[in-house]
């Protein structure tokens, strides 16, 4: 079984780029030929692109919440986002450009992709490569979680 | 109604953030600002780059970044068109968000049609990709030249793609002509008062004032298509001023000449527009054939210069899209292009200003190096601060045309989504972040400033 983990974020824009930092420890911890890890600032479409092959996509990414705890890190299928129309004004989401391809035919999606969220109530907007505290200390965490999906596959 | 004010996130501390660095890694961090036009910044900081290295890139080495550069604008407007501002006319802006989408546009036009889209977006990135390493992340450029040129096989490739794609742009232009065009319902939208916006407008030009991603002078003309000022990137700061509202981060650009008179437009205000529709406006024409031959038409239809109508945003970038495709195949066969000669050696550290258009307007990177050739102060001025005053006017008059006798329901959001996205704004917010729809929170306050309702998605 061929998997793909993304940490998706911007290395830039500090907590924003958490799914970066828990790609780069993975690297440390996956040595499987069939686990690619890989990393993206990028949404929708260009997303998918990078998917596309595999048998399982893990998606590593910041969830932004309105209530709960900064820096809880939660395991969610892909398909219990549900969204309209768009996920910034120039792109379309995830599961929009999901939904396109399947109707147009494409086999290469994964069967299975699943998000290891990282929670906050508050997108940063400062330009910064580091972490906050609090988003810091989800790092192990998601880490653990990340490898425990890969484990459970084995 | 008396007024609408449009209120967007914006990014902070870029100058602190470059202090310091390499200049050199200055393409590659700029890059990273935003998943939306990466290659626009990319070159932006190359050419800020050239001139801060006193340097002029070889020929051939001009002649690849604007090839790549044609690569992005081709996937960028595909996107927008398909699936973003396409889906308003296609599937109709009475129809409700659910079916406002891609997926819409795909059961109206047909399965093949949605291929088609995915297959020469496609060919946009693989073009892009070919020449700067990456699609998403560019790697070539450097001051002076780029790091990488092409061989033989990849030019039979580049030209392939780039010969299916010019069909392709000349089919969206007919899908354009046969679904909007062709029903008076939507010409009337596109020609209504909420939608027409008198402004001045801006974009790069080239000697023959034809319209110039890569390269050029800036252009600016006014509400009847005359030339108002043309100058170089230099003279930006001399030509354009800031302006600061205490509800917004964002920095109204404005002619300094004309002066800043609110949200106004009209000739006594110094507002301006960029991006495909201010391209058009401030320029004579297209620099190859089928696409002038458009340009033409686009003015014959629309009533003559300019065109104030925000909605034929649209029908401009497809005009764009089928230049972009036009100028690969040009310089896919210069025989220049496969040239060794991609670098020239550069000069001293000092100062430099790069301007290139975006998609979605014109971008601007200024650095100051210290001797050590490491960044001194770095500016931004990005597309979406050009357009910031403008796209505000025309969210107010969309919502103004929809709020009549204090009544507000839910198609508010569809008509101040379709003024805006028409702009294709890039705003900076942190574009990926799950759960992946784009927020949008609409209040409504009453004569005493009170707040009478408000209408969200996606917060």
């Amino acid at each position: 079984m061929k998997t793909i983990i993304l940490g998706v974020g911007n290395p830039i824009l500090s907590d924003d780029g958490v799914g970066i930092h828990v790609a780069n420890q993975l690297k440390q911890h996956i040595h499987d030929p069939d686990v690619v890890i890989d990393e993206a600032l990028t949404g929708g479409m260009n997303l998918l692109d990078l998917l596309l092959g595999y048998d399982k996509a893990i998606i590593i990414d910041a969830v932004k919440i309105d209530n709960g705890k900064d820096g809880e890190v939660k395991r969610i299928p892909l398909n219990s986002f549900s969204t309209m129309h768009s996920c910034n004004p120039h792109d379309v989401s995830l599961i929009e450009a999901i939904q396109m391809a399947e109707k147009l035919g494409e086999t290469k999606i994964p069967k299975e992709i699943i998000v290891i969220g990282i929670m906050m109530k508050k997108l940063p907007c400062e330009f910064g490569e580091n972490l906050s505290e609090k988003i810091a200390k989800a790092v192990p965490n998601a880490v653990e979680m990340t490898l425990n999906e890969i484990r459970k596959d084995n | 109604m008396a007024n609408a004010y449009l209120q967007i996130p914006e990014l902070r501390g870029f100058e602190r953030f470059s202090q310091g660095r390499r200049a050199e890694d200055m393409p590659q961090i700029t890059s990273r600002i935003c998943g939306v036009c990466p290659v626009a910044h990319h070159f932006a900081a190359t050419k800020a780059l050239d001139a801060a290295f006193n340097v002029e890139p070889t020929s051939a080495a001009k002649k690849l970044r604007e090839l790549m550069y044609c690569g992005y604008i081709i996937y960028d407007h595909i996107l927008h068109f398909y699936y973003l501002g396409g889906p308003d006319f296609v599937v109709g802006p009475d129809a409700p968000p659910a079916k406002r989408n891609i997926l819409g546009v795909i059961e109206k036009a047909g399965l093949e049609i949605g291929k088609e889209v995915i297959k020469h977006r496609a060919y946009g990135q693989k073009i892009t990709g070919i020449l700067g390493g990456k699609a998403t992340h560019p790697v070539c450029g450097l001051p002076g030249g780029v790091s990488k040129g092409l061989n033989k096989d990849e030019v039979k490739d580049i030209e392939k793609m780039g010969k299916s794609c010019v069909e392709f742009a000349k089919f969206s232009l007919k899908l354009f002509d046969d679904i909007v065009l062709k029903n008076k319902d939507y010409l009337d939208l596109i020609l209504s008062d909420p939608y027409t916006l008198k402004t001045y407008n801006m974009g790069l030009v080239d000697k023959n004032n034809k319209v110039n991603f890569y390269d050029g002078k800036i252009r600016v003309t006014d509400q009847k298509g005359k030339e108002h000022v043309k100058f170089d990137g230099n003279d930006y700061y001399k030509i354009v001023g800031e302006h600061v509202e205490e509800w917004s981060y964002i920095k109204f650009t404005y002619l300094k000449d004309i002066g800043w008179k609110g949200f106004k437009d009209g000739k006594d205000s110094g507002i301006y527009r960029v991006g495909p529709l201010g391209r058009l406006n401030a320029a004579e024409g297209m620099a190859t054939p089928l696409a002038d031959k458009e340009y033409k038409r686009f003015y014959e239809t629309l009533g003559g210069k300019a065109v104030n109508s925000t909605l034929a945003f649209h029908w401009a970038r497809l005009i764009e899209l089928l230049y972009a495709t036009e100028k690969t195949m040009e310089l896919i066969k210069d025989p220049e292009i496969t040239s060794t000669k991609i670098r020239n050696p550069v000069g001293e550290p000092g100062e430099g200003i790069g301007v290139v258009e975006a998609a979605r307007g014109t971008l601007i990177h200024h650095y100051k190096l210290d001797k050590n050739g490491l960044i001194d102060k770095a500016n931004l001025i990005v597309a979406t601060t050009n357009n910031a005053g403008a796209i505000n006017m025309s969210v107010r008059d969309a919502a103004k045309g929809i709020i009549k006798k204090g009544k507000v329901n839910d198609g508010l959001l569809n008509m101040v989504e379709m003024a805006f996205r028409a702009y294709d704004p890039c705003f900076a917010c942190a574009t990926h972040t799950l759960p992946g729809g784009m927020p949008l929170e609409v209040n409504v306050y009453d004569n005493n400033r009170k707040l009478y309702k408000t209408i969200r998605r996606n917060i």
